[in-house]
């Protein structure tokens, strides 16, 4: 029953297109009487939120707007910062160059897709900023994008200009390729953890080698400028402190050979993503200042995965390490407030803290949290508002706005249906639309829908987990 | 019947007995003309001598040497023009099988780059070019005069030509070569680097990074050898100098509104002169191909949907019906945005460019603006508006002459003039004769052609393997093509003494194309070719038992 209804949803979402976006100019907007869940500090009651030019400019009771302000009545609902994902592969038209096991000269911002409806599913379930990262095929993959879901606006516009620039780093099965051949393929280095490791410290050595080519020829030592290498460049950003690592792993062994790694060539790993066995290792990862991006309670699809506990969220921060709860998918993305509420259950995650998992501190751990990931004066009004509590099963996400304006609203869609029924209608009774009389291609036929929980759907995912 | 066929062989002959000996000059009289330069001639004259126009109007002199025509009911245009096609290019010999990393080089394509196969900017058209009547009889039939070809294999597709559709040679056909380079955004066979989108963008800015490099080095080098290290002699690297610097211009091949935007964000990056080709969305970021300059070479392949009708099927996406409304309005959005635009075959067939040309004029295009993307902004864009696309004195004698409308459904290319050479269409047979002359005789004796059939198909680059299943009922063929690609199934099929064919569509990539395939069989043995708007391609297998 459960599933006839998502199916039903999504295909009611299905057919929302990116013609309705609800942006208005940015002039004020008042959010009037609303139970404000700051994740930052503490929850407010009967409190409005002034936003000005996209920003909050004041939060507080009785707040007065322009006479032209648009005002949205919270009275009894809930708001809270936008969700922000720091794990996921929306809007990407390639996950994965699977070629080389180091790719660190692709960006995923070559091949962001604004169009992607799942984006909008997303702003549907309160996501407003997501950390858009390559696949996890490659110990060293390609450069990430930091966006905010824009829907409607050019691609240009998604990308958070003054985010820190990450990337991909990813160790264990998918690297190795326990799990999967690629026909045909000849089998790549790296094959074995130990390979994995070696392979990341000959990159940092090249990347050092690389660094010390330019400042000598800087330094006037040389006479020809070495080559512009776009593998090594990511590299050596990241020994100078100035891109993120977003490493992908499972077991503790592991994310331990990563921060040694690190702490060889002296820089620090921004996240380990996934993290199902974080908690045997909290503290060795609280000292480096490192932060955790793990699932809720999602594990055992394969063996590297089955020494999850539920308890992980809550382990890692008692032991004061910065933990956030990511998605790595279209489809958890869009109810991640659930996934939020399971950590308080186990281990008594205050709902404070449980909250900040999914918003400030993914914000934090993408060194976007001076913008968004909070209500707080001054930051961007990245705002949802939410029928009930948030952890509630019943919560519904009733508007989502980024900056102040509105990309999300659950009336309009509604209202909107009929009106793309029609459009459909009539679009259908074109020549061009119609099907041809006789002797056409078959049609696509519905395939097997995916489902999350089974191994064989990853493979149509190039193996990201 | 007959004594008409014997005089239209005796024009022919005549023609070309003129056309090779003495003909150094035609005059067309009393012809509607379409100069596009300027204003139109209801009733003029047109005088071509020694493959040029050498006058024009309503009162051009006619001088006593010229072959003359009377244009009565005719209308000249200039030679129509193809922005984009790969015409005149054989399919090269089938290479390794698809996977692995490259083995040796190819015997067809041996090449000493750095590079893949598929990122060797270096490659020329004019190399894979063939001259030859059969390569362009049936486009330039369809009143095409000039094509912009260019293979389509790989990242860099490699350095296109301009070529009139008439000569015993291809230097004597080459209007212009090389004219620009040009990109796929695709991957490379196989599963070395790039094989992803990703890759294909950073590939990209590698190499275009290195070919900058390279050339300061070499200038460096040139200027002062002593104490400096010899740079490589790179040719991929050098063929990308002029894309650099401005004096070669880069076609990059973009049809979704996505692909555009990355398109024009890679020009933007490297300062490319750039040229969309395909534009299927292009109205979608008009304001940006204005803003930066960007001419597009708009495909006329419209999409239509294909599939047939299914009650199991998930109804399409609004998306994909929206984009097939939208299509033919994209011309007219151009044009009234201010992006120059000329038309493209896009891999469809000329009775779809034509089809599609007047569909844009009924979703807004002015009509006159339809002409010209077919003639003087194609002519513009590829930087020969001085010798070709208008009816000018002194400009090359391309000229296509048509009965009827141009974009109406009732007219007939009656002429075609090529540097000044003439091609005298046969009027369409009014109805499709019997070969009796309307009496129908008995059947004639038809091959046996049934069943299925494992075959390979030598695409450049990969053999396709597929199941062609042939159900024969007489001379009439149903069934199917299966392939990788998806099913295509029989239409018109039909059996002769000598074998089958048939023609059908396919998929790839996105873009419908019109194939049509004929073959043989002999015992248990299917051979064959598979026409497509890319060139031929054979096929052979064998019958399932």
């Amino acid at each position: 029953m459960r599933k006839l209804f998502v199916f039903l949803l999504m295909i009611s979402i299905v057919s929302i297109s990116p013609a309705i976006v609800f942006a208005q100019s940015k002039t004020e907007v008042l959010v009037k009487n609303a139970t404000v869940m700051t994740a930052a500090k503490g929850t407010l009651e009967n409190t409005d939120i002034l936003i000005q030019n996209g920003k909050i400019t004041k939060i507080g009771k009785n707040l007065k707007a322009a006479a032209n302000a648009q005002i949205f009545d919270a009275s009894g609902k809930f708001v809270t910062p936008g969700i922000v994902d720091a794990h996921s592969h929306t809007m990407l038209d390639a996950i994965n160059e699977g070629s080389f096991s180091v790719t660190s000269m692709t960006n995923v911002r070559d091949v962001l897709n604004p169009h992607d409806i799942a984006i909008y599913r997303a702003l549907a379930g309160g996501v407003t900023s997501a950390n858009l990262l390559h696949g996890s095929a490659n110990s060293i993959g390609g450069q990430n994008s930091t966006v905010k879901f824009k829907y409607g606006k050019p691609v240009e516009d998604f990308v958070i200009a003054d985010a820190p620039p990450g990337i991909k780093f990813a160790m264990g099965e998918n690297v190795k390729r326990s799990n999967f051949q690629i026909q045909g393929q000849t089998p790549r280095y790296p094959r074995t953890r130990m390979g994995v490791v070696e392979t990341m410290r000959d990159a940092f050595l090249r990347a050092k080698d690389y660094k010390q080519a330019w400042d000598d020829y800087k330094a006037k030592k040389t006479k020809v400028p070495p080559r512009k290498d776009l593998e090594l460049e990511p590299l050596v950003e990241i020994l100078e402190g100035k891109r993120l690592v977003h490493a992908h792993g499972y077991r503790s062994d592991e994310h331990l050979n990563l921060l040694l790694l690190a702490d060889e060539f002296g820089f620090k790993v921004a996240t380990l993503q996934h993290g199902l066995e974080a908690y045997k290792i909290a503290p060795e990862i609280a000292k480096r200042g490192t932060g955790v991006s793990i699932f809720a309670d999602y594990w055992g699809y394969k063996l590297e995965a089955y020494d999850a506990i539920p308890y992980n969220a809550a382990i890692l921060w008692k032991n004061g390490v910065l933990v956030s709860i990511n998605s790595d998918s279209d489809e958890r993305m869009r109810r991640l407030n659930i996934d939020a509420a399971k950590v308080m259950k186990y281990g008594n995650v205050p709902e404070e803290e449980a909250l900040k998992m999914i918003t400030f501190n993914p914000a934090k751990q993408l060194g976007i949290d001076k913008r968004t990931g909070s209500i707080e004066v001054g930051k961007d009004a990245d705002l949802v508002i939410w029928s009930e509590h948030p952890f509630s099963p019943y919560a519904r996400v009733e508007t989502t706005m980024i900056e102040g304006e509105v990309y999300f609203d659950r009336n309009k869609d509604i209202a909107k249906r009929a009106e793309l029924e029609k459009e459909r209608t009539e679009l259908e009774k074109l020549d061009a639309n119609k099907a041809p009389g006789s002797g056409g291609t078959p049609p696509k036929v519905p395939g097997e829908k995916r489902i999350a929980d089974r191994d064989d759907a990853d493979q149509t995912d190039g193996g990201n987990r | 019947m007959k004594s008409k066929f014997i005089l239209f062989a005796l024009v022919a002959i005549g023609s070309l007995f003129v056309g090779s000996a003495f003909a150094q000059s035609y005059a067309v009289t009393n012809a509607r003309i379409v100069t596009v330069s300027g204003e139109n001639i209801e009733k003029g004259s047109i005088v071509i001598r020694d493959g040029l126009i050498e006058a024009v109007g309503a009162n051009a002199k006619v001088p006593a040497d010229a072959r003359i025509f009377d244009g009565s009911g005719l209308t000249v245009y200039p030679g129509l023009i193809d922005s984009l096609t790969s015409v005149g290019i054989s399919a090269p010999a089938p290479r390794s099988q698809a996977g692995g990393p490259q083995p040796q080089a190819p015997p067809a394509a041996t090449s000493n780059s750095n590079y893949a196969e598929g990122l060797r900017p270096e490659d020329m058209t004019i190399n894979d070019l063939k001259a030859g009547e059969a390569q362009f009889e049936a486009i330039r039939n369809a009143g095409f005069t000039t094509v912009l070809t260019v293979g389509r294999n790989g990242i860099f597709n490699g350095q296109s030509a301009v070529i009139n559709l008439a000569g015993d040679s291809v230097s004597a056909m080459v209007v212009k070569s090389p004219f620009a380079q040009h990109i796929t955004f695709t991957t490379l066979r196989g599963f070395g680097y790039p094989n992803s989108l990703l890759g294909t963008f950073s590939a990209l800015r590698q190499m275009m990074l290195d070919a900058q490099r390279l050339q300061d080095l070499q200038k460096m080098y040139d200027a002062n050898p002593k104490g400096m290290k010899r740079p490589d002699d790179d040719k991929s690297l050098e063929a990308l100098f002029p894309v650099l610097n401005g004096s070669m211009p880069v076609v990059l091949n973009a049809n979704s509104e996505n692909e555009i935007v990355r398109a024009l964000d890679l020009a933007k990056e490297f300062k490319l002169k750039a040229i969309i080709a395909g534009g299927q969305e292009a109205w979608k970021v008009a304001d940006r191909l204005k803003a930066q300059n960007v001419p597009v070479l708009l495909s006329l392949n419209f999409p239509k949907r294909t599939a047939s009708a299914s009650p199991e099927a998930d109804p399409e996406s609004l998306e994909t019906l929206r984009l097939r409304a939208e299509t033919p309005k994209t011309a007219a959005k151009l044009a009234n945005a201010g992006v120059n635009f000329a038309f493209q075959t896009g891999g469809g067939t000329t009775s779809d460019f034509f089809a599609n040309a007047s569909k844009s004029v009924e979703n807004g295009l002015a009509k006159d603006a339809a002409i010209r993307a077919m003639t003087l902004n194609a002519a513009q864009i590829l930087g020969l508006s001085d010798r070709l696309g208008t009816i000018e004195t002194g400009k090359i004698a391309n000229l296509t002459v048509v009965r009827g409308d141009i974009l109406g459904k009732e007219k007939t290319i009656t002429h075609v003039f090529v540097d000044g050479k003439l091609f005298e269409q046969k009027e369409p047979p009014k109805k499709p004769a019997t070969p009796s002359g309307g009496t129908p005789t008995a059947q004639p004796a038809v091959a046996n052609v049934g069943g299925n059939y494992t075959i390979s198909i030598d695409i450049p680059g990969q053999s396709l393997t597929g199941t062609m299943a042939l159900t024969q009922q007489g001379a009439v063929l149903t069934g199917t093509l299966q392939t990788q690609l998806g099913t295509s199934p029989i239409k018109d099929g039909k059996v002769t003494a000598e074998g089958f064919s048939y023609s059908s569509t396919v998929e790839y990539g996105g873009t419908t194309f019109d194939i049509f395939v004929k073959g043989t069989v002999t015992g248990n043995q299917i051979s064959g070719t598979i026409d497509s708007p890319q060139g031929t391609i054979p096929f052979s297998g064998t019958k399932n038992p």
